[in-house]
């Protein structure tokens, strides 16, 4: 039987007195102190799991360790980057998509929305005809690694801003409006988008 | 005999601070029936919500991994967030006002703690360990007797398997029906993340009702410490009647006796184990189980029923509770207004978004041999349920502004957002100089309209005419 030794009699008033304020002589629920005997406990746990000792692993070490491995897919990437994988990739609806959504999120600007060109910024992309190199790993190092012309860069160095996943998108989206073997190599005077007024 | 609560400590902390729990006695009466009925339906209500479609969706799912929110037949995004302001400050003023009015009847008719712990748990106590008496005896047993391991083991399983139906009635506010079944028959495995997030939802829902009970009220929920702020003289509160009770019981000799006979009935049905005849307490969660309680005893002694009742302190000292008080204005025409703003709010909510931004590492603007030329990237979602075709016009006062190649406009899939490249052309002869313009996004249908206001760039002009 549960004990009914707070019932009927007042308890004590403590003597100290703050601001006119007395108190009570109360026990805290044992439920509420085991809230912050639990805390305390964690609160050790946590600074010895995490700070006094290499238990549990660093976010840092964790974050390097993953780039890492990133940096090594990309290049791993790279180096399995060929024309024939390109082409596949071409054909890709998926990937096609994903090339269109970025290229409509930056390439546009220069290129024009229906890859037009603009005469004084970007050629052409939607016909067959190639200034700087007719394959698609060409294509694919133009936007990676951007063109010197007359020693001043002009096309854009992408490979930071993109990363090789997404530009090998865009390649296979540029791809994807070309037939393999109907690619031409055009001299840069002859560009039609330059030509027009 | 038990001795009465005293005001100054609270009856199910002992004086070392164990747990004392209580076995209130129950009673039935006018209240207590009027309380179930409300107790049942909003049950009812509870359950059926997720399993109602409004406009193809259940009519509260609040789709956490898609970031999604439906509430009866709107669909509101992340974007849409800040209306929740509205939703707590009204819900805020809806309780500062009920409470002015009417004390804490939140708390004894409505809130989910009490709805179903008296009207579903301590239904099941009823159950399988009979009434008030029965169950403090087998309080007292030990877990070796058959008689309770049978009696409260079975409540125990009769209380998982309750709190677990709870639980997956919760989930499905969340995850909806169809996206519920298959988690419930595939194997727990497929779905960690949910079945871990049910099972924790049932055990915390155990813990509560089969232990932690009157102390989530007591000692947890801020609202019950809020009422010395929110209830005045003249809120109604359930009171005992001093002037008419008092004095209690025999009366001493040439004292008239008051109608208390101290029968401790409404100390006996108290589920938070006071004694309200010493009047408006913290703990008091406006049950009415002691108005039941007086009323049932003042009719067997054929004394009118009221000695305990549902009154504002100003009446239970002789006067007249006044309704009409400035908090009570006050709350109510924040209530009003808080209200007003929401719904207008909601309904103008545009199932679509727009918004404008310049791409990084481009040029500002570009001059061609005829025109002169600005890049955005617009985003552009479509918040509804079924595909839309939108428009994009540019509207400039006194210069002719061209969408390039957006004359046919872009049909954008249900519940999904595009980046639109977007060519802004002014003709040269036309080019007066950098101007403000207003692009404008339509659906095809007209319904919908929303506005960017946007900057033109470009070169001085003379530098053109060279």
């Amino acid at each position: 039987m549960p004990d009914d030794d707070n019932l009927g009699e007042k308890p004590v008033i403590m003597p100290h007195t703050y601001d006119g304020i007395q108190e009570y002589d109360q026990s805290l629920p044992n439920w509420w102190l085991f809230t912050l005997f639990a805390s305390i406990a964690f609160a050790f746990l946590y600074w010895l799991a995490n700070f006094a000792t290499d238990t549990t692993p660093d976010d840092r070490v964790a974050v390097n360790a993953e780039m890492d491995a990133l940096e090594a897919r990309q290049l791993a990437a790279v180096k399995n980057l060929d024309d024939a994988t390109l082409w596949k990739m071409s054909r890709n609806a998926k990937t096609v998509a994903e090339g269109q959504a970025v290229y409509n999120s930056l390439c546009f600007t220069c290129h024009g929305p229906t890859m037009a060109g603009m005469k004084g910024l970007g050629f052409r992309l939607n016909d067959e005809f190639w200034v700087h190199g007719n394959t698609p790993t060409a294509i694919f190092n133009n936007i990676s690694e951007g063109i010197m012309f007359e020693g001043k860069p002009t096309g854009m160095a992408s490979q930071k801003v993109l990363g090789t996943g997404r530009i090998a998108a865009v390649t296979a989206f540029l791809l994807s409006m070309q037939k393999e073997g109907a690619m031409k190599v055009i001299p840069r005077k002859d560009e039609p988008s330059q030509l027009a007024p | 005999m038990r001795p009465d609560p005293i005001r100054e400590s609270v009856t199910t902390i002992g004086k070392d601070g164990t747990r004392r729990f209580l076995q209130p006695s129950l009673v039935f009466g006018a209240w207590w029936k009027a309380r179930r009925v409300v107790a049942w339906l909003l049950i009812a209500f509870f359950a059926a919500l997720p399993w109602i479609e409004i406009e193809g969706f259940p009519a509260v799912f609040l789709d956490i991994e898609h970031r999604r929110f439906h509430l009866l037949g709107t669909t509101l995004g992340l974007g849409d967030l800040w209306l929740l302001f509205f939703v707590i400050t009204g819900w805020g003023f809806l309780i500062y006002a009920t409470t002015a009015l009417l004390g804490r009847i939140w708390c004894g008719w409505t809130c989910p703690q009490t709805v179903y712990l008296e009207h579903v748990f301590r239904v099941v106590d009823r159950i399988f360990e009979g009434d008030h008496v029965s169950r403090t005896r087998l309080d007292g047993r030990s877990w070796g007797e058959p008689a309770k391991l049978l009696r409260r083991g079975g409540r125990m399983l009769a209380y998982l398997v309750l709190c677990w139906a709870v639980a997956h009635i919760f989930l499905a506010y969340f995850i909806s029906i169809p996206g519920l079944y298959p988690m419930i028959t595939d194997a727990p495995l497929a779905h960690p993340a949910a079945f871990v997030a049910m099972a924790v939802a049932t055990a915390v829902l155990f813990f509560n009702f089969w232990w932690f009970r009157e102390q989530l009220c007591l000692i947890i929920c801020p609202y019950g410490r809020l009422q010395s702020a929110l209830i005045d003289d003249d809120s109604v509160i359930v009171g005992y009647d001093e002037k008419r009770g008092e004095p209690r019981g025999k009366p001493a000799a040439g004292l008239a006796a008051g109608d208390c006979v101290d029968c401790r009935r409404c100390v006996q049905v108290c589920p938070t184990g006071i004694d309200i005849r010493q009047g408006l307490q913290m703990e008091c969660i406006a049950c009415t189980a002691c108005v039941d309680a007086c009323d049932d005893v003042m009719a067997k002694l054929r004394r009118p029923p009221g000695l305990v009742r549902y009154a504002s302190l100003r009446e239970l000292d002789g006067g007249k509770t006044r309704f009409l008080r400035p908090r009570t204005i006050l709350y109510a025409a924040m209530l009003v207004v808080g209200l007003i703003v929401a719904t207008v709010s909601v309904l103008r909510v545009q199932p679509a978004g727009f918004k404008l931004s310049r791409p990084p590492q481009t040029e500002l603007y570009s001059v061609s041999a005829g025109s002169v030329a600005n890049v955005f990237r617009a985003k552009i979602q479509n918040k509804d349920e079924a595909p839309r075709r939108f428009f994009i016009s540019a509207e400039a006062s006194g210069t002719k502004v061209t969408v390039l190649n957006q004359s046919a406009g872009m049909v954008i899939a249900p519940q999904a957002e595009i980046t639109l490249p977007l060519t802004l052309l002014v003709d040269r002869q036309d080019y007066r100089g950098e101007f403000n313009f207003t692009l404008r996004l339509r659906s095809e249908d007209g319904k919908i309209s929303l506005l960017q206001k946007a900057h033109f760039i470009g070169p001085d002009p003379r530098d053109l005419k060279r």
